[in-house]
């Protein structure tokens, strides 16, 4: 077996990524931020477990749903597939690669040895396409890494199989039905409708907008459930981390929205979404200083109670201006037919 | 954000941002990581810093090597549990130095592989003394500037692994 010609480049975001490459190897033209948008990808959620050693905040929606929503939407058809036997699922993999078709897969980002070891951390909702595979090595392409990779059998399958939260139980996925030229404006607007009720109402106060102004309020309480101060720097870090470089296309992927209200304000004659693209753009660059603002304060350790309050003011104007854009973004489409 | 604006010379950890380009559209572009590039050496401090504290307690017999790594790889206790398919009461006794002896073979395999280390890495810490920073474990892209290399070698036997120390030629 050897790979399949498969045109890799990289991606903003694993999942969404993932999905456009597949979709083109098959000639349906998408882009990235179009199969984000449509999908409904851009979200804010404060989360505080016990699954999670510190509180946590994400700015998309629950890994998994990009598929499932932009297969509904659209009517692109994907075979999906789950497994309990890693066997299975590694031969089901070959007999797919053995006809030329790359499959996307769910891993743990942890067991990806091709990155460098520091910047691997366990993390079971990374998606990826393997395009071929020689003798004990497959070839990936993966939307994070610079060029075609390679991955050992026994690392993929421990990616494949890692258990915990959300564990990909092999999860394997592929287009089975790719229209080519097809118009997408109902899942546009079916995108953003959806997009709007997450952000504005959903009856949780860690989700959407409420889960921003949580943040804003909760980050003043961080060092409460820090060890201590270098593991609090770190956690501040890793705002910076998931804002900007743990796939969002910057800004907590407020930017890639942007693209994606652009692109659908050309294809269905929209101006009104390039000023909302405009405004979503100014929106990502405050998202950009917040990360920054997070980075300086945790490399100088200067993360007493005035400065965390500072960030947390930061986070709160982002609240205010993203609940009048989504208001004014539901305005756009208010009363508009979706299938 | 402009295209200008984003563009980061650090070939190590690239990634994709979306920015404003030159004729207005706003598109995709390939750079570095901003955060990789000016604050890696903060990351590697910080994580520097967690390994040797970590080191010391269980030098001390404070923690047991299962705390270790699921502390530097940022497990918490109950998402171990779950990888490793051991009841979250004995993953709790199995960090204490006390109860690690109570761990199975079996069991400790399965903690190494949620780790992604050799079995025999759980008895032991590897350090070389070329190492500045005295980072326990044995990490291959740190070693590889190093006059001495470690690698570990697995075998078919899962509970046999042959670790190989090599002079690096200069």
């Amino acid at each position: 077996m050897s790979t399949i010609p498969f045109h890799h480049v990289m991606a903003a975001h694993c999942e969404s990524g993932t999905i456009t490459a597949l979709l083109n190897h098959h000639g349906q033209k998408i882009s990235e931020p179009m199969v984000f948008g449509i999908s409904s990808g851009i979200f804010f959620g404060y989360m505080k477990t016990p699954m999670l050693a510190f509180p946590s905040v994400f700015s998309r929606i629950r890994p998994g749903q990009i598929l499932r929503n932009f297969s509904k939407r659209t009517g692109i058809k994907f075979e999906t597939r789950k497994f309990t036997d890693p066997v299975q699922a590694e031969t089901e993999l070959d007999r797919l690669l053995e006809r030329n078709q790359p499959v996307g897969v769910q891993v743990d980002f942890f067991y990806m040895d091709y990155f460098p070891s520091w910047y691997r951390i366990h993390i079971n909702v990374h998606y990826l396409t393997v395009i071929g595979k020689n003798g004990n090595k497959y070839a990936i392409s993966d939307c994070y890494h610079p060029v075609i990779a390679e991955i050992g059998k026994d690392a993929l399958r421990k990616g494949r199989f890692a258990g915990g939260s959300m564990a990909p139980r092999g999860f394997m996925f592929y287009p089975i039905h790719v229209p080519g030229e097809k118009d997408f404006s109902k899942a546009i607007i079916t995108g953003m409708k959806n997009t709007t009720f997450n952000m504005l109402k959903i009856p949780m106060p860690f989700l959407g907008v409420k889960g921003i102004r949580r943040f804003a309020d909760k980050i003043v309480e961080w060092p409460r459930y820090a060890r201590d101060m270098e593991q609090l720097a770190h956690e501040i870090f890793k705002i910076n981390v998931m804002l900007e470089d743990q796939g969002t296309g910057g800004g907590g992927f407020r930017y890639i929205y942007a693209s994606f209200l652009r692109e659908a304000a050309q294809q269905m004659n929209r101006p009104e979404w390039n000023d909302l693209s405009k405004r979503m753009m100014e929106i990502g660059d405050g998202w950009r200083e917040i990360s920054l603002f997070a980075s300086r304060i945790a490399k100088n350790r200067d993360l007493g109670v005035p400065k965390l309050k500072e960030l947390g003011s930061l986070i709160r104007a982002r609240a205010d201006l993203e609940y009048d854009f989504f208001h004014d973004l539901k305005k756009t489409i208010a009363g508009r037919k979706t299938k | 954000m402009k295209e200008k604006d984003i563009l980061i010379d650090y070939k190590d950890h690239q990634v994709v941002l979306y920015a404003e380009k030159t004729d207005n559209s706003i598109g995709p572009v390939q750079t570095g990581s901003y955060i990789a590039c000016y604050y890696i050496d903060e990351f590697l401090n910080l994580m520097g810093s967690l390994e040797r504290s970590l080191y010391e307690k269980l030098r001390k017999g404070e923690i047991s090597i299962i705390y270790l790594y699921m502390t530097l790889e940022e497990l918490t206790v109950s998402e171990l549990a779950l990888r490793v398919k051991i009841p979250l009461r004995r993953v709790k006794k199995h960090l204490t130095v006390e109860h690690f002896p109570s761990i199975k073979i079996v069991e400790l395999r399965r903690y190494a592989e949620v780790f992604n280390i050799p079995l025999a890495n759980l008895f032991q810490i590897i350090v070389t003394k070329q190492d500045i920073k005295w980072r326990m474990g044995y990490n291959a892209e740190s070693e590889k500037e190093k006059p001495v290399t470690i690698s570990q070698e697995e075998t078919d036997n899962p509970y046999v692994v042959f670790t190989k120390p090599e002079i690096n030629q200069p």
